[in-house]
């Protein structure tokens, strides 16, 4: 007997793919949205061929590293930040401001900057991570209860007993929180980053499927795109619940 | 906003000032980063031309239809979702799967099958506004206490009643949040959009500069679209606030 | 008839997470007569709002029933009205104090003058006249729940069920409510049952007294009638040897629950 909690994902699923198929054979043009057949069987041949995987690794590897290169400079801003009343107000306003530009915006700057390469997508990446990073570090570590840091002064705690042992844990799950949203920026940026100037990657995928004229590969390379979206946000997600597990923090799916 | 604020903004401002013209011409190219000057003479420019306000006009009316359309689709798909149960199960896995899809992805889409108008683009804003207002809604739907619930029960009040006299109004909090949170995705839309095939507004203003042809308007392009964007999330936040009052939150910028 | 409401052999047993079933209530018995102020007095934990819960209606009972004038209980309903412990949550926060004793009076369809007629006159009663345009926010505990106990008679039920009503205010402030809940008792001659943890509460508020045993299979220990003379306090001899004879008995269940 399934579970009507896993048995709906298959029902939602179901009634997509009937909508879509009505809708490919009634109000569009079946050149322009394929029905479900022929994007499944263009799948098929494109996970028989490895391009897909070709295309989903180049992608995650500039996610990864424009990622990483935005954890490792935005965590210690933000705790400066967070930290420093000066620092604050310095930063904060200027972050504020940037904070409505987003990445894609960046993107024609990048380019210009560093050419087609792969640093201007690594640059793109990295500005999409580092402003949600520092703004929710800086939160987590100026939010330390200061009852807790009063509680470790009685202990006999020093400054650096309380950065490392009190600050920093209590900042954790808001740092982790930025961290999560912060993934789904670095997404968008190397998406757009690769329509508009890449040779490979999911988002090349999409776009050159309008040049080719092969509208299914598009259907595709939105699919691949939500889902490793998901997979990686369900990741995430997880891991979190596993490393939080000793603060009782239930951090809320949004 | 007092002194002090002011005077670190003053100074943040000095050295961001500071460090762009420094670099302009030097670190990089006049083409790619052109000089404070430079950007101020063009700036002035287009506002006597009104050509700025054309190009603003464009992307805040785009902004406007789009929102208001995905907003309130959303509100309704969102409360009605938290009204009944079949609803939510069968909505919420495609919601949370399109969730990860960034709106860029879904402009070459947009514009095979809805052309390169105007209702490509809005389209875009009206799908990136659905899905964030629908599961903000939702959620805000979710969130009335139990109690709350009994305590109206205990006074008489139908399924009806609870509905749209509790359950409602305890979501409002979580609806006036997600109505911010779209506004700030509407944004991000409509830069997407006006980047892959567009002829005016922000959006393309940034990325015509793609290949150095207008680097001068690229910048103001963007601090356009910063300043704009803090403009409109300040004044939603102002207006939320007033709101809020008597709900006892107070919304942070953060 | 006397007696209104009746708890006949209720037993409740609840899933765990885990699998298995806890018995938290084995065949609670009681009556609690037209008028009476029945105070259950119990350790936290024994299962006494879970009785609450089944006489409100909110849950129901695995075996065994509550008749409420000879009729079974099933759902929630007006003529009980309960006064929540969680007093901030229990209050609508988007209407002021009066807008929230008149929730139930709008939803039965009464206009406006009416309303404000029947309003006016609970927020007198529980001493709030002049905070009728408060929001609960601005209202301090105290009065957050004064605000909840008029809006709970506004409606006018035959029963009041108070979950502890008082449990998380300060020893000065929950001294004061609760003689003045005792005169509110007094001038409206409702039905309570009465929830508490706190003996001196209990014989300071009401004309029964019944203990309950620890969970889980929680009963009924022992039932009194209360029939004290004024004062109810330390100066009246009678008063203090009930207290005592209480308080053993609570003695012996925090024993015997620490034993398990």
């Amino acid at each position: 007997m399934i579970v009507w909690s896993r048995a709906r994902i298959l029902v939602s699923s179901i009634g997509i793919i009937l909508l879509w198929w009505l809708g490919s054979h009634t109000i569009f043009n079946p050149k322009l949205v394929p029905p479900p057949i022929v994007v499944a069987i263009s799948f098929w041949k494109m996970i028989a061929t490895g391009e897909i995987w070709v295309h989903i690794g180049v992608s995650l590897r500039r996610v990864l590293i424009g990622y990483l290169l935005g954890i490792v400079t935005a965590v210690p801003i933000g705790v400066a930040m967070g930290r420093s009343k000066i620092v604050e107000n310095l930063l904060g306003p200027p972050l504020q401001f940037m904070r409505n530009i987003t990445p894609l915006a960046i993107i024609p700057f990048a380019v210009n900057a560093f050419t087609v390469g792969e640093a201007s997508k690594y640059f793109i990446i990295w500005y999409g991570s580092v402003i949600t990073i520092i703004l929710n570090t800086a939160t987590g570590v100026s939010l330390t209860p200061q009852i807790r840091i009063r509680a470790a002064q009685c202990l006999g705690a020093s400054p650096r007993d309380i950065f490392f042992r009190i600050v920093m844990p209590s900042a954790w799950p808001f740092i982790l929180t930025g961290l999560r949203v912060a993934l789904g920026f670095c997404f968008m940026g190397v998406v757009a980053a690769e329509m508009v100037a890449a040779e490979n990657g999911i988002g090349f995928l999409i776009m050159q499927s309008r040049n080719m004229l092969l509208p299914e590969q598009m259907f595709i390379g939105i699919f691949m795109l939500g889902l490793v979206g998901l997979i990686t946000d369900r990741l995430f997600h997880v891991s979190i619940r596993r490393l939080m597990r000793r603060y009782m923090i239930m951090i809320e799916q949004d | 906003m007092d002194r002090e604020k002011a005077l670190y903004i003053s100074i943040s401002i000095a050295i961001i000032l500071g460090t762009w013209w420094l670099t302009s011409g030097t670190l990089f190219h006049e083409a790619i980063l052109p000089s404070p000057p430079q950007v101020a003479e063009r700036f002035w420019e287009m506002i006597i031309t009104a050509e700025l306000l054309f190009h603003l006009g464009i992307s805040l009316k785009r902004i406007l239809i789009g929102g208001v359309l995905g907003c309130s689709l959303g509100f309704i798909i969102g409360t009605s979702m938290g009204g009944i149960k079949l609803m939510r199960d069968i909505l919420e896995p495609p919601f949370h799967f399109f969730r990860n899809i960034p709106p860029v992805a879904l402009v070459p889409l947009a514009i095979t099958v809805l052309g390169i108008g105007e209702t490509s683009k809005v389209s875009v804003i009206v799908y990136i506004t659905i899905i964030s207002m629908t599961l903000n809604c939702a959620a805000g739907m979710m969130s009335t206490p139990q109690i709350r619930i009994r305590a109206a029960l205990c006074l008489g009040a139908s399924p009806r009643d609870i509905f749209f006299r509790i359950v409602l109004p305890s979501a409002w909090p979580y609806i006036l949040t997600g109505l911010r949170v779209a506004v700030g995705y509407s944004f991000m839309a409509v830069v997407a959009a006006e980047m892959i095939a567009a002829d005016k507004g922000i959006g393309f203003l940034i990325m015509q500069s793609i290949l150095i042809i207008h680097p001068r308007e690229m910048v103001i392009g963007l601090v356009m679209l910063g300043g704009i964007g803090l403009l409109g999330d300040r004044i939603f936040l102002m207006a939320i606030n007033r709101l809020m009052r008597r709900y006892m939150i107070t919304m942070k910028e953060a | 008839m006397w007696r209104l409401l009746r708890a006949d052999r209720v037993s409740k047993d609840f899933q765990k997470a885990e699998g298995g079933i806890v018995e938290v209530l084995r065949e609670v018995s009681f009556q609690v007569e037209r008028g009476s102020l029945f105070t259950l007095l119990g350790p936290t934990g024994c299962g006494k709002s879970t009785i609450l819960n089944i006489v409100a209606g909110f849950e129901q009972s695995t075996s065994g029933q509550i008749l409420y004038d000879d009729t079974p209980i099933t759902t929630p309903g007006k003529d009980r009205a309960v006064i929540f412990q969680d007093v901030s949550n229990a209050l609508f926060p988007w209407l002021n104090a009066r807008e929230n004793v008149e929730f139930g009076l709008k939803i039965a369809g009464l206009d406006r003058a009416d309303r404000s007629q029947r309003s006016e006159h609970y927020l007198r009663l529980v001493g709030l006249s002049e905070d009728h345009g408060k929001f609960p926010f601005e209202l301090s505990g105290g009065m957050k729940q004064r605000v909840q106990i008029a809006r709970a008679l506004a409606n006018d039920p035959d029963v009041l069920l108070a979950d502890e009503p008082f449990a998380a205010l300060d020893a000065i402030t929950k001294k004061h409510i609760q003689v003045e809940f005792r005169r509110i008792w007094q001038e409206t001659a409702k039905t309570i049952l009465y929830i508490t943890h706190d003996i001196m509460e209990a014989l300071l508020l009401g004309t029964h007294l019944a203990v309950m045993t620890a969970g889980p299979r929680a009963g009924i220990k022992k039932i009194f009638k209360l029939d004290l003379k004024e004062p109810r306090s330390h100066a009246n001899p009678d008063f203090v040897e009930i207290y005592s004879r209480v308080e053993a008995l609570i003695d012996e269940e925090v024993r015997r629950m620490r034993e398990q």
